[in-house]
């Protein structure tokens, strides 16, 4: 990591809308830096690894900051959307409690209010949090551009490293959840040192839809955060789990799977033999947590408490 | 490129209008354009929460904010609390309680603290720890700087009619 400096001279844009912002990246291209919450860009640009000509600044764009609810049940969350704004979001905690969760645990309070979803996936980076649960929801992007729009599933967004399908030329203006289930549950459980402030050293995301016994696995999705050079998907392990109750012995059989799928580095935050027995150690609790859940059918998430904070008590804060 | 821009920024309740460089954090604006040093220059990077000020009523940390983009917002700093010499009251519980030592990391507490006590005046000592997660303390007074702010809330509280 090299040294802070100023921020390097750039030209500011404020698009009022998304057809402006369009026009902006159509014109400027990879001259041009889309600005989101900034939390991330901004380091970026003061180490040097990104000097932009032109910085499209989307803070003042309402059109992206929203949540709603589709007729059909299915979930929009506008790019610009905050973190605060996630967890804070009734119809987000009462559906997808664990995305709630999630979004609450990513930082420090100052943090939560500027950090966007749409920032948090455009970096394309695998240590951020959001994008395992979105993708153990199958989560959908669409993408924006003058040309028109595109949506895509978020697991094929995501290409490598700081890299994803967003053209120079598009903006990612929402993001799309698929209705809930009748009998699914999901949970996100992270390790990182710093309690709200550090990246995630490792994360697992999981969801399990149950059949109407209450015991059948219908569907799983597991998502892994910092195991891979993307957000990942460990399909071996979904596998093994469809059509099977979730018992001891079937946790320890998905748990290698995910394993072996992984492909965590070694970095100065963790080794790779740490973050894959962190890996083992995470998708057992996230498959637990997504099966209660599942089974008691709608996410508990208390309403009345000012913050979620789910890992507190369980792990994190280690130290 | 234009080297510098106008801006108009809303701080404590004043308008103020700049001609600034359009890549001017809303820090560096606030204490080298306005004067107003009570947000602290420290990690600059989101990490220590030393330079915390209030952008339309919630908390942010103004090393990663751009000016520019503070344009049509209420900003509030250190500086618009306590008026006429009276301190705020959440400003006298950090005094009464020993919350301060040398001070660096205080004005950033008080302004999060107004953030956590203005959406919920009663917390308890886990929302309090919450939301001052993102402050770090150096001289490590985090005992007094709970107490004071469960004080400061039952102050406030005590005086709302």
């Amino acid at each position: 990591m090299s040294y802070l400096r100023r921020l390097p001279k750039f030209e500011y844009l404020a698009p009022r809308n998304v057809t402006e912002a369009c026009e902006y990246v159509a014109k400027y291209g990879s001259e041009a830096k889309l600005l989101a919450g900034g939390t991330d860009l901004l380091l970026i640009m003061r180490r040097r690894e990104l000097v932009p000509r032109y910085v499209i600044g989307l803070k003042n764009v309402p059109e992206l900051d929203f949540i709603r609810l589709n007729e059909d049940g299915s979930l929009v969350i506008g790019a610009m959307s905050t973190c605060w704004a996630i967890q804070r979001s009734p119809i987000i905690r009462q559906r997808y409690g664990f995305l709630a969760e999630t979004a609450a645990d990513i930082g420090s309070v100052e943090n939560l209010h500027v950090s966007t979803i749409g920032g948090n996936l455009c970096g394309g980076l695998p240590c951020v949090d959001l994008p395992a649960p979105l993708l153990t929801l199958a989560a959908k992007v669409k993408l924006a551009s003058t040309r028109g729009e595109r949506i895509v599933p978020l697991e094929t967004f995501f290409l490598g490293y700081e890299k994803t399908a967003l053209a120079p030329d598009e903006v990612l203006s929402e993001i799309l959840v698929p209705p809930e289930v009748l009998k699914g549950g999901g949970a996100y459980i992270k390790f990182h040192d710093r309690h709200m402030i550090d990246i995630t050293t490792t994360g697992v995301g999981a969801y399990l839809t149950l059949a109407s016994d209450g015991q059948t696995i219908t569907d799983a999705k597991i998502a892994l955060t910092t195991s891979a050079p993307v957000p990942l998907r460990v399909k071996g392990a979904e596998t093994a789990l469809r059509g099977r109750a979730l018992t001891d012995k079937l946790l320890e059989e998905a748990i290698e799977l995910a394993a072996q799928e992984a492909l965590p580095r070694s970095s100065w935050r963790s080794n790779k033999e740490f973050r894959l027995e962190l890996i083992r150690t995470l998708v057992k609790r996230a498959l637990r947590q997504a099966w209660l859940r599942a089974k008691e059918a709608t996410p508990p998430v208390s309403s009345d408490h000012w913050l979620v904070h789910p890992i507190y008590s369980q792990i994190g804060g280690m130290h | 490129m234009k080297n510098r821009v106008a801006v108009s920024l809303k701080v404590n309740g004043e308008l103020f209008e700049l001609f600034i460089p359009p890549w001017q954090l809303l820090l560096d604006c606030l204490r080298d354009d306005l004067g107003l040093t009570g947000a602290k220059r420290c990690c600059i990077e989101g990490q220590c929460g030393a330079c915390t000020v209030l952008i339309d009523g919630m908390p942010v940390n103004a090393c990663l904010y751009l000016a520019i983009e503070a344009q049509g917002k209420e900003i509030l700093t250190i500086e618009g609390f306590g008026k006429n010499g009276e301190l705020h009251p959440i400003q006298r519980a950090f005094v009464e309680r020993g919350a301060v030592q040398c001070g660096f990391c205080t004005p950033g507490l008080v302004v999060a603290t107004k953030a956590l006590l203005d959406s919920t005046p009663k917390p308890s000592e886990d929302d309090v720890r919450i939301a001052l997660s993102g402050h770090l303390c150096r001289c490590g007074c985090y005992g007094q700087i709970t107490d004071a702010v469960l004080e400061a809330a039952q102050v406030m509280t005590q005086k709302a009619p």
